[in-house]
């Protein structure tokens, strides 16, 4: 998350007002940006991964481990140091140094909206040479070295999704007091937040656009002496500094939940994401639409947060959480409330999984796409009176169903075309798990797709060995022209069934069966010579349900085997196709043998021989002897956790700890 | 007569992925893709006859998707299908499997055209790296010494080779015995000249060890930059030959293909007429139309063409060439 322009911020009430104003500039920056950018051709695979970090402090007397809020101190550090800078690395928000043409370019850091948080991105874009995925891990191994090398001694960069008692009392240093203005959190102070403008504002227009606090509910988890029916005794109903102290006394706090009411517990989490550059709109818009179904499927497989604020859920995943803690949407557009004031009602908040698909694929049929889905009419017709077809034009008019949140006043004066602000306004404030990234104006970027489901995992080897299989499949999809297309609705399903607790085990996932295209009839190859038959498949297209069925992990990840398909030979697996593309490229051994080390680690999260962090983490409590089987993780608890997850990022299970989750290493 | 198979570029075809562990070797990706070709061509010129009110599909003559050409008979009738960007944008590499039983001093010419062949299939003038593959050679990472001499007693196969190939698509190496350097260096000279033409940029070789590459370095002119192994798991290269090839600045590459990729008895079956076949090759009993004759495959070769900056494959295929003798 860069730094937007700095300015004066419109209050709520304010920013409503201006906010078709904003999104008709917006649409207009986007149509100077396609215009320019869509024959943008042959761009090189660039990609980059984005790690983010919780830091935390040991108060080792005290056996207490809290989240440290010098994320500003820390990034001084990290933008002063020459030695860093002189390596290219530093704070791009600051100051950093020269990328380098051919030397390693030290990493760079960025801020994040939690202020106990620290994210770290390669200094220079990964190429699809081989030797280049050899030095992901290395480089997250450097970033994490560099991030603690400038903090104090008793801080930690951890990969944890979420501080496991964030919004406990005494979680943060220095401590502040809750039920601040912004947030207005009876768990939280508004100094969890980052202190640059843009990310108080983001939460108290969030907050005021919905006319009241955002409403975070997990399941807890049950045990043996959990009180039931579980009513989270943390909640203070007798709260009367704020109108929304009235939240829960109207019952926001739901019962066998763990409640939470502030932004920070979402956009506090942890991922990993990764981004692609295209080789052109074309490519770039086939990479969304065949990544998209696979999204779930990622979520599940890195599946590492089942804790919230001090106690056990009953769910593995950070993305509902998140979903909610950022959902702006009032009364009426959630259907609580006849439509009056707002244009319609909204069945998704801003951080959702995907809605559209964009690729102008043959093999996209229209039984895929959502028949309800919500744009704004409008401005559709105005991309495409600019040139824009349907269905790119139909993806950004639902982004567009948004308002803008954070609005600056100075940026309202006069409408640049050189500038992508109020596009970017829109879009980085619709979190979907897919992002279609247009080529910033002024630069020689290419058209890009981020990948944003997956969580952080806590060792830096599984999350290359994440990225890199990520990196692996997008080129296994675009050699072998895969298909993974299903109803954009089965990948919302989806995208809840992999909150289930060990969902990975234990549920099913709808799949496409198989991921071939027909193949062309004779004579209708690739090439130019013979340019006789259309590039449409000329079998007939069956009825779309037969298309696709449920699928554990392991047949989705390792393939079906005959007797567990139920047709033919089943899908092949995803990394049966990644090992195929390999053969076919020339990899040497050395090469070939990091590579199988992620790939391995996959297939074994993926058949259950090895475990989730979330399965860990959970295992790890309930054995714990400050455990009292009642759900609460307690501060004993929480220590030896942290103190353990962070043994695991060093010796990455060789001593024995986590091995569950990593098997035997070399 | 010549039989010169093809497989068309079998990256958009789905039966090639191989869904079993990644190092097992294997040649299903070259019978099925010959088998999915020809199919497709097959269907594509199947016509309907009515007769009596019913219309029955028949099978259609090979001839109606095979074209002979001089004494060549192209199964399935070829097309090239050309790259898409400039040469430039390329890795083209090519690998060509030497055949058992093939006499070594056909190899020159069988050299020059196999390589003419993806040439023209691809558009291109040239390729970056040529790997062949000697009959009878395969690499155990479990014994270092596994290319010594004493691997070159022959086995002497127990049957003939006509039976239907391993259900599983597996190998069967074992039938034949490593060539003599002397032979293999005969052969070389043929790739060498391809490098003084600029045909080839780079020569490789495959599942050679350190004794092997030892022998055979100080006799090659034009040195392997590549030695394609295969191995069960890639983390268990022997240490020496890591060592070796380090310092003889050879690049270890991995792969998973079977040395004799294209048994006889696996090629009589895809050609034949029984229920696996297309055709081609007239039955035992029957006297319908179909060649007659011993089957006698000579060589395979493989190519690939990746976008060298993006890592995607565009074409990758496979030309196989049999003799057809009369008996």
């Amino acid at each position: 998350m860069g730094l937007l322009a700095i300015g004066t911020p419109l209050e709520w009430s304010e920013a409503k007002k201006v906010s078709s104003h904003v999104r008709s500039w917006g649409i207009e920056q986007l149509l100077a940006i396609w215009r320019n950018a869509k024959g943008k051709e042959r761009d090189a695979l660039l990609w980059g991964d984005e790690v983010e970090y919780l830091v935390v402090c040991y108060d080792q007397d005290n056996r207490k481990v809290r989240l440290s809020l010098r994320q500003a101190d820390i990034l001084a550090a990290l933008a002063n140091d020459e030695k860093l800078l002189k390596q290219g690395g530093g704070v791009p928000d600051v100051q950093r140094g020269p990328v380098k043409e051919t030397e390693t370019t030290a990493p760079v850091f960025h801020p994040e909206f939690g202020r106990f948080m620290l994210e770290a991105t390669p200094g220079k874009p990964w190429g699809i040479g081989f030797k280049d995925l050899l030095d992901v891990e290395p480089n997250m191994k450097w970033r994490r070295t560099i991030a603690k090398d400038h903090m104090a001694k008793e801080e930690y960069p951890i990969t944890l999704t979420t501080f496991p008692r964030l919004g406990t009392p005494d979680c943060t240093v220095p401590s502040y007091l809750v039920s601040g203005p912004k947030l207005r959190s009876q768990f939280v102070p508004d100094e969890i937040a980052n202190p640059h403008i843009r990310f108080p504002t983001l939460a108290a227009n969030i907050r005021s656009r919905r006319g009241r606090k955002v409403e975070i509910n997990v399941p807890v988890f049950r045990d043996e002496k959990t009180q039931w029916p579980f009513k989270d005794p943390t909640v203070n109903y007798d709260l009367h500094q704020w109108p929304e102290d009235d939240d829960v006394r109207n019952g926001a706090a739901k019962e066998n939940h763990i409640y939470m009411d502030a932004m920070a517990f979402g956009m506090g989490s942890c991922c990993l994401q990764i981004t692609f550059q295209a080789k052109n709109i074309e490519e770039g818009r086939k990479m969304y639409d065949q990544l998209s179904p696979l999204g779930p499927i990622l979520l599940a497989l890195t599946a590492a947060t089942p804790i919230y604020k001090g106690f056990l859920a009953d769910t593995d995943v950070r993305w509902n959480q998140i979903s909610r803690a950022v959902d702006d949407r009032t009364p009426e557009e959630l259907g609580e409330k006849p439509l009056e004031n707002d244009r319609w009602r909204l069945p998704k908040s801003r951080y959702a999984s995907n809605s559209t698909y964009i690729s102008q694929d043959s093999r996209l049929r229209p039984e895929y796409l959502d028949p309800d889905l919500v744009f704004d009419a409008d401005l559709k017709q105005r991309l495409l009176d600019g040139g824009m077809d349907n269905l790119l034009a139909t993806h950004f008019a639902h982004l567009f169903i948004r308002d803008p949140i954070v609005v600056f006043a100075e940026d309202l004066q006069e409408l640049d075309l050189t500038k992508a602000d109020h596009f970017e306004n829109l879009q980085s404030t619709n979190w979907q798990h897919m992002r279609f990234k247009p080529p910033p104006p002024g630069t020689d970027m290419g058209w890009r797709v981020e990948f944003r489901p997956m969580e952080i995992q806590i060792t830096d080897f599984e999350n290359a060995a994440f990225s890199i299989f990520i990196v692996l499949i997008t080129r296994a999809i675009l050699s072998y022209d895969l298909n993974f297309y299903i109803p954009i609705a089965k990948v919302s399903d989806n995208m809840e069934t992999a909150h289930i607790r060990d969902a990975v085990s234990t549920q099913t996932f709808w799949f496409r069966k198989d991921p071939f295209s027909p193949r062309p009839r004779a004579s209708a190859n690739s090439g130019a010579a013979t340019p006789v038959e259309s590039s449409r498949p000329s079998t007939p297209f069956g009825p779309v349900e037969d298309e696709f069925e449920r699928m554990t992990i392991n047949d989705i990840i390792n393939g079906q085997t005959s007797s567990s398909s139920s047709s033919g030979e089943g899908f092949p697996g995803l990394i049966p196709l990644v090992e195929s593309y390999l053969n076919s490229m020339n990899v040497d051994v050395e090469t070939r043998c990091e590579l199988a080390r992620y790939l391995d680690l996959i297939r074994r999260r993926a058949d259950g021989t090895l475990w989730t962090a979330a399965k860990w983490i959970r295992h790890f409590v309930l054995r714990h002897e400050g455990y009292n089987k009642d759900s609460v993780v307690g501060e004993d608890v929480q220590f030896d956790l942290v103190a353990a997850v962070e043994r695991i990022t060093k010796a990455e299970g060789r001593d024995g700890l986590g091995v569950e989750m990593l098997g035997r290493r070399r | 007569m010549k039989l010169v198979l093809s497989t068309s570029n079998i990256m958009s075809g789905g039966p090639s992925v191989i869904r079993r562990p990644a190092f097992e070797k294997s040649n299903t990706e070259l019978t099925s893709s010959l088998r999915a070709n020809f199919n497709t061509h097959q269907q594509s010129s199947t016509t309907t006859t009515t007769t009596n009110g019913t219309s029955t599909p028949s099978k259609p003559s090979f001839r109606t998707w095979t074209t002979q050409q001089d004494s060549a008979l192209y199964i399935p009738t070829h097309t090239a299908s050309l790259l898409s960007e400039p040469r430039e944008a390329y890795d083209i590499t090519v690998k060509l499997f030497y055949l058992p039983n093939v006499p070594a001093s056909k190899r020159c010419i069988q050299t020059r055209e196999a390589i003419d062949l993806v040439l023209r299939e691809l558009g291109t003038p040239s390729i970056d790296l040529l790997i062949v593959s000697f009959p009878g050679i395969s690499f155990d990472a479990d014994d270092e010494d596994s290319d010594s001499e004493l691997e070159a007693t022959p086995t002497i196969p127990t049957a003939p080779n006509t039976s239907s190939s391993p259900p599983d698509g597996g190998c069967e190496d074992a039938d034949a015995a490593p060539e003599d350097i002397a032979t293999m260096i005969t052969t070389w000279r043929t790739l060498e000249t391809l490098h003084d033409e600029k045909t080839v940029s780079k020569l490789g070789i495959s599942e050679f060890g350190v004794q092997r590459l030892n022998k055979f370095l100080p006799l090659a002119r034009v040195r392997p930059s590549v030695d394609q192994i295969n191995v069960r798991d890639c983390c268990v290269v022997p240490k020496p030959l890591i060592l070796y090839a380090k310092q003889e600045r050879i690049e270890l590459l991995t792969h998973n293909d079977c040395t004799n990729v294209l048994p006889r008895g696996t090629l009589r079956e895809i050609l034949g007429s029984g229920d696996k076949g297309v055709g081609v090759l007239a039955g035992d009993a029957d006297a319908a139309e179909g060649l007659k004759g011993e089957i006698e495959p000579q060589w395979v070769v493989k190519y690939t063409a990746v976008v060298k900056d993006r890592g995607v494959v565009e074409s990758k295929g496979y030309f196989a060439v049999a003799e057809l003798v009369e008996s």
